[in-house]
């Protein structure tokens, strides 16, 4: 038993043996042999009063960390590395209290009248260009003939009236002779 | 209490930014609703007919525009530019003894909306109300004039 | 019913500060007492476990659980501290603390001025010796003497095998009984 292990090899092994990290029989070799060798014994004691001494010394050096303190500064930590549309979304958030969904509300009827209120030009990119159309909203021709069309190439309005017979007979002809478009 | 305070602060600022915004978009649509004090008119007066094959220099503008009708000549006759107030009456004459009168009704979405009356002596024949683009143009034709046929161009543009 | 770490975690990932400040509020002490025992020096061990803790926050998310959140936010703070250790190695006009006054009192109303005198001397002596120590070795005894991690967990925190702790350990203790021996 602890002629098995002489004094040089427990002290390799005291700090493990200390330190709970032996298994059971190397463990067992080393607790024997302490009882019985007073120098081994002497070893351990002066292990134990290392680590308290450290111990000790550490968490006088270390005092009281008061954890208000400590949070306090790791928060302002955190909150300087937040992008700014970060803070500002947790600064209005609180005080509007209306949610994801009420913010996704309120932005969608902004956004709404937003586009609504925006010139033609560029509302055509939302619904889809009507651009350089010119709409006929009404037309009286009095009893005479007119047709109103639209040249394709160039999108112009064009609006033809027939206001007597020979301009009648005039725009027949083109009709039939030509491809415009009613 | 000082956080309820901060809260209502918070509030007050937060509706009224969201107030301003709703209001100045409100402007806005009415701003574009008035829209311009005056609108200017152009007024071109066109010959098209089969009579020779000349195509008026001054019409190049419009030579892809003119092209559906087939005709073969088309002579600028006259053109002429008048400034006239919302709801106002711009009278033009045409060749033939007829007139034009245009009468701006409404500016929206960069849009103009004209009242157009074609007129012979008394008689009126045609009436139209037409909505087109700021800047924009559309043709009114058929009148017979000499040998071939009048067509007016007819544009609008906010000053 | 206290909620686990993992639970904390989850609910940090989720975007929930609260959470995260229950973490610091369980680990603060331990990570500062690591990060002491190596830097020796309070106010720079209070800077890295403040550093070690805003790290966790902000790499919350990329950590899988595959080891402990304490492992992990140990291994932040002791890499932390070591890089401090280099750093004053490499400029070396960056002084440890020095005998200061002890905070959190010794015994005032000790009748035995000697034994205080003794003390104090003692844990001069202490401060010289893991000043002299070298950063890995200051590491693993921070690690086992102020924390009682296993050889298994130091080896994970400091990502070495358990054999190379055990070593470590067993060349800082044989040079601090060589430096303290007298006093011990």
């Amino acid at each position: 038993m602890s002629q098995t292990i002489n004094c040089e090899g427990v002290k390799k092994l005291l700090g493990a043996w200390w330190d709970g990290e032996l298994g059971g029989d190397e463990a067992g070799v080393v607790r024997e042999h302490l009882e019985l060798c007073p120098s081994c014994r002497s070893e351990a004691e002066k292990l134990e009063r290392l680590h308290n001494s450290i111990r000790e010394a550490l968490k006088e050096r270390a005092g009281e960390i008061r954890f208000d303190v400590f949070w306090a500064g790791l928060e302002k930590r955190i909150e300087e590395k937040r992008p700014w549309w970060a803070r500002l979304a947790d600064w209005a958030n609180p005080a509007f209290g209306l949610g994801r969904i009420g913010w996704a509300i309120s932005l969608a009827v902004i956004l709404a009248i937003g586009v609504l209120s925006l010139p033609d030009s560029y509302r055509a990119w939302f619904f889809g260009s009507n651009r350089g159309r010119t709409r006929i909203e009404s037309i009286d021709a009095h009893g005479f003939n007119v047709a109103v069309f639209r040249e394709a190439q160039t999108r112009t309005t064009v609006i033809w009236l027939f206001s007597d017979e020979e301009s009648n007979d005039e725009a027949q002809e083109e009709s039939d002779s030509e491809n415009l478009t009613l | 209490m000082m956080k309820l305070k901060k809260n209502l602060i918070r509030k007050i600022l937060l509706f009224s930014l969201w107030s301003v915004l709703i209001a100045a978009s409100g402007v806005v649509q009415a701003g574009q609703a008035d829209g311009p004090k005056s609108i200017q008119l152009k007024i071109g007066t066109i010959l098209a007919s089969n009579e020779g094959k000349n195509f008026d220099p001054r019409l190049s503008a419009m030579k892809s525009q003119l092209n559906v009708f087939k005709y073969q000549s088309y002579q600028l006759l006259k053109e002429e530019a008048k400034v006239v107030l919302w709801k106002g009456n711009a009278a033009f004459e045409i060749p033939g003894g007829r007139s034009l009168t245009v009468t701006p009704q409404e500016y929206r979405d960069n849009r103009i909306s004209l009242k157009v009356r074609l007129m012979k002596g008394d008689q009126s024949f045609l009436d139209t109300v037409v909505r087109l683009r700021n800047g924009g143009r559309f043709l009114l034709g058929g009148p017979a004039h000499e040998t071939g046929v009048l067509i007016l161009s007819i544009g609008a543009s906010t000053r | 019913m206290e909620s686990s770490d993992q639970d904390l975690v989850d609910r940090c990932r989720e975007g929930d500060q609260s959470a995260f400040r229950e973490l610091a509020a369980r680990y603060y002490q331990k990570v500062f007492m690591v990060a002491l025992g190596i830097l020796n020096h309070r106010e720079d061990a209070q800077e890295v476990a403040q550093e070690a803790f805003f790290k966790a926050y902000t790499k919350i998310k990329g950590f899988h659980g595959r080891s402990s959140f304490y492992t992990w936010i140990y291994r932040i703070a002791v890499n932390l501290s070591l890089d401090v250790q280099r750093h004053r190695k490499r400029n070396p006009i960056e002084q440890t603390e020095a005998a200061d006054p002890i905070e959190g009192e010794a015994d005032r109303s000790s009748s035995e001025p000697y034994n205080d005198l003794c003390n104090q001397k003692l844990r001069e002596e202490i401060f010289q010796a893991i000043d002299e120590l070298r950063p890995e070795h200051r590491a693993v005894m921070t690690l086992r003497v102020l924390e009682g991690l296993s050889y298994k967990e130091i080896g994970r925190v400091l990502g070495c095998p358990e054999g190379t702790v055990m070593s470590r350990l067993h060349y800082a203790r044989k040079q601090l009984q060589e430096k303290l021996g007298p006093w011990l």
